[in-house]
């Protein structure tokens, strides 16, 4: 992947590119927005991982003049600003995905991965699988090996969020707003005990363990 | 508008215009008054003169046999309503129309001619000795009381017109400086409730005295919105300059754990200081965030949303960490929507408040019940439970910024949670009452103002809710942008 950081702080930005790098992926980091409008409309990026408060231009309306270029290029914002208007105005202005200041590594690198695979369009399935693990979505029915498996409405919405992009990373954070509609951080250690919860149910009775933790970072269902 | 028609009778032009038709009417009453005494005082001028004249023509008489021949002369073609003449001459015998009597009531007129009945109205007299007897000639003064009657007729005639006009007026003068009296306030009322946008923009028609305070009502929330726009900005630079230093801290920390020779103890007190970071973290959200909160802009993203259905979902993610902790958490709802007009990410803060409190702030074993109830149009949210409660001296203190109980200084906690659960409830119009729930702490949060038109009606089944998950928040963000703009 091929990925542009504009972040003004150098410490910061050298970190994400560092981060990103070990990962393997392709990483141009710049501190202006001015240089930022530049690389992004001469080279093809998977995403642009924009800080909110940058200098020249500032990164609203960076993203506002690429968007109004045409450029559709993924964009996740860094914020300081947490509040959830500020929230709806990066995303307004043309904003994929956003990521409140500080942050840990593993949260950015889970979103970026998300959004560079974001499908284009919408597939309605009417079945998912995973290893032996079958989800009727008309049903709502679950079965492994031919067990069934039975699952709360709530375990069953996690599990499809987690099937649906198996192989990738889903952070706390990312299942919070995504399962429960929730974009702040409550200190107490939901998701753990609703992975646990479901682990004993989809997991425990088998050999192969589906549901992945990935330390410092999130969860990921893998086969 | 019936109801507002009281309102109405007591504005300021109702009551000018009022004040003015009643002074006319008071001028119109005293002009009116004058020109009738001047017109009868010059009625009854001539009436005395023509009763001297009268006089004067029967003095003219030689004696008193022809005295008498005369007044019975005139007398038989006079009307004693008009006209009375009364000779009583010396030997007592009367002549004339009518007798002068006179008894302890009064003077008496008796007719001499329809069997002695008494003769009614007032009348001008002129009495005068002639010829050894009393002639006594008086006219009616019917004329002065027909002119009366017609001058009352008059002003009345006059002055209803007026009134009815002057009191139409007056509604008229009184609804339309309503509506821009009306007009001002809703703009206040927006500003009040932290819509700095909202304009009075007084129109050309308005009245002038109107129109001045309307504009300048607009320039103190233009003078406010640039304030608090300048506030902002500096909140959200302090924001930047504060958290990039957190944030690089977060990056040395992560660099030195990196290292390779590091004693196990280093890499504890790498992890200790991380902790630490992210508590630092939370204070300074939290704080920004009660500020960013009471600047009451977030109300512009109010919504209406079931708080029976957000409720139930919290205490759903919140159960199986409660039963973790070795607590109970439970719900008891309406079973159907109840409406409130809120932001969902605030109010869910607020649930998640509460409900952490409790888990953290109870012993083990307790059971923590999570309600919503709707009595009349009063929305009311509450966390109860059955743990050491607080004592109702420190019921204020709790809520205060930063106040941590001496006991709760172990447990991990900010000291901010209540504070920014009082500053949503504020923003929400709602008010956050804490009691004593005999044993245990009830939290309530008690919507005042709650909009009956959101009431609908039975929820479907819950389960059916759960799996119209909206698939990212970025859709549900764009759909709550497009319902405002």
């Amino acid at each position: 992947m091929k990925l542009l950081v504009v972040e003004d702080d150098e410490a910061t930005g050298s970190y994400i590119a560092r981060g990103l790098r070990e990962e393997g992926q392709t990483v141009d980091l710049v501190v202006s927005g001015r240089d930022a409008l530049l690389l992004a409309t001469s080279n093809t990026y998977d995403v642009l991982i924009v800080d909110r408060m940058i200098p020249d231009v500032d990164g609203m309306t960076l993203v506002k003049t690429l968007r109004g270029a045409g450029n559709q290029t993924p964009v996740l914002f860094l914020t300081s600003l947490g509040s959830v208007e500020d929230r709806i105005d990066g995303l307004n202005a043309g904003g994929d995905d956003y990521l409140t200041k500080p942050f840990v590594f593993g949260e950015l690198s889970a979103r970026v991965a998300a959004l560079a695979r974001r499908p284009q369009v919408v597939v309605h399935e009417t079945s998912l699988d995973v290893g032996d693990l079958h989800m009727d979505l008309l049903t709502r029915k679950v079965n492994r090996a031919g067990r069934n498996i039975d699952l709360l409405p709530r375990e069953f919405a996690l599990l499809e969020h987690l099937v649906r992009r198996k192989g990738r990373i889903q952070t706390r954070t990312m299942l919070l707003e995504s399962v429960w509609d929730i974009s702040f951080d409550p200190k107490t250690n939901l998701v753990e005990t609703h992975i646990s919860r479901l682990r004993t149910k989809v997991d425990k009775p088998f050999t192969t363990k589906l549901i992945k933790t990935v330390r410092g970072a999130g969860y990921r269902i893998d086969a | 508008m019936t109801h507002q028609l009281p309102v109405l009778l007591r504005s300021m032009p109702f009551r000018l215009a009022l004040l003015l038709v009643a002074l006319f009417a008071a001028i119109s009453l005293l002009s009116f008054g004058a020109t009738y005494v001047m017109a009868v005082r010059s009625i009854d001028q001539s009436m005395q003169n023509d009763l001297r004249q009268d006089m004067t023509g029967f003095r003219a008489a030689p004696s008193a046999a022809a005295l008498a021949a005369l007044v019975e002369a005139e007398a038989s073609v006079t009307d004693p309503q008009r006209l009375v003449l009364s000779f009583i001459s010396g030997d007592g015998r009367s002549f004339g129309n009518s007798i002068l009597a006179r008894d302890e009531d009064g003077y008496r007129l008796i007719s001499l001619e329809d069997g002695n009945a008494q003769i009614q109205g007032t009348y001008l007299t002129l009495t005068d000795t002639l010829w050894g007897g009393q002639l006594t000639i008086a006219r009616n003064r019917q004329d002065v009381e027909a002119l009366r009657d017609a001058y009352w007729r008059i002003f009345a005639l006059s002055l209803f017109p007026t009134i009815i006009l002057g009191f139409s007026g007056a509604l008229y003068f009184a609804s339309r400086s309503a509506r821009q009296v009306s007009e001002i306030g809703a703009a206040l009322d927006l500003m009040t409730k932290g819509d700095l946008n909202a304009r009075v923009m007084p129109r050309s028609n308005w009245s002038a005295d109107l129109a001045g305070i309307g504009g300048k009502v607009d320039l103190l929330a233009q003078a406010q919105e640039a304030s608090v726009a300048t506030i902002k900005q500096v909140s959200s630079d302090i924001a930047h300059d504060l958290k990039t230093p957190l944030q690089r801290v977060g990056v040395h920390l992560n660099d030195l754990k990196h290292q390779t020779e590091l004693s196990s103890e280093a890499t504890d007190l790498i992890e200790k200081a991380r902790l630490e970071l992210d508590d630092m973290a939370l204070v300074f959200v939290s704080l920004l965030q009660i500020a960013q909160i009471e600047s009451g802009s977030a109300r512009a993203q109010f919504a209406p949303l079931d708080l029976d259905a957000l409720a139930g979902d919290f205490c759903e993610l919140y159960e199986f960490s409660a039963a973790d902790s070795g607590r109970t958490l439970s719900f008891v709802g309406m079973g159907e929507t109840v409406m409130v007009d809120g932001d969902r990410t605030l109010l869910g803060q607020v649930l998640a408040n509460l409900i952490e409190n409790a888990i953290r702030h109870t012993p083990k074993g307790s059971d923590i019940v999570a309600s919503v109830s709707q009595v009349n149009r009063r929305v009311t949210l509450a966390v109860t439970d059955n743990g050491t409660g607080i004592p109702a001296s420190e019921h204020d203190l709790v809520l205060r910024r930063l106040y941590r109980r001496d006991q709760s200084r172990t447990t991990p906690g900010s000291g901010l949670g209540l504070s920014l659960v009082t500053s949503i409830a504020k923003l929400h119009n709602a008010n956050v009452i804490l009691s004593d729930a005999t044993p245990g702490l009830r939290v309530q949060i008690v919507f005042e103002s709650n909009n009956p038109n959101h009431l609908m009606g039975r929820r479907n089944k819950r389960e059916a809710g759960y799996f119209e998950q909206r698939t990212s928040r970025k859709e549900v963000l764009d759909g709550e942008h497009r319902d405002i703009s």
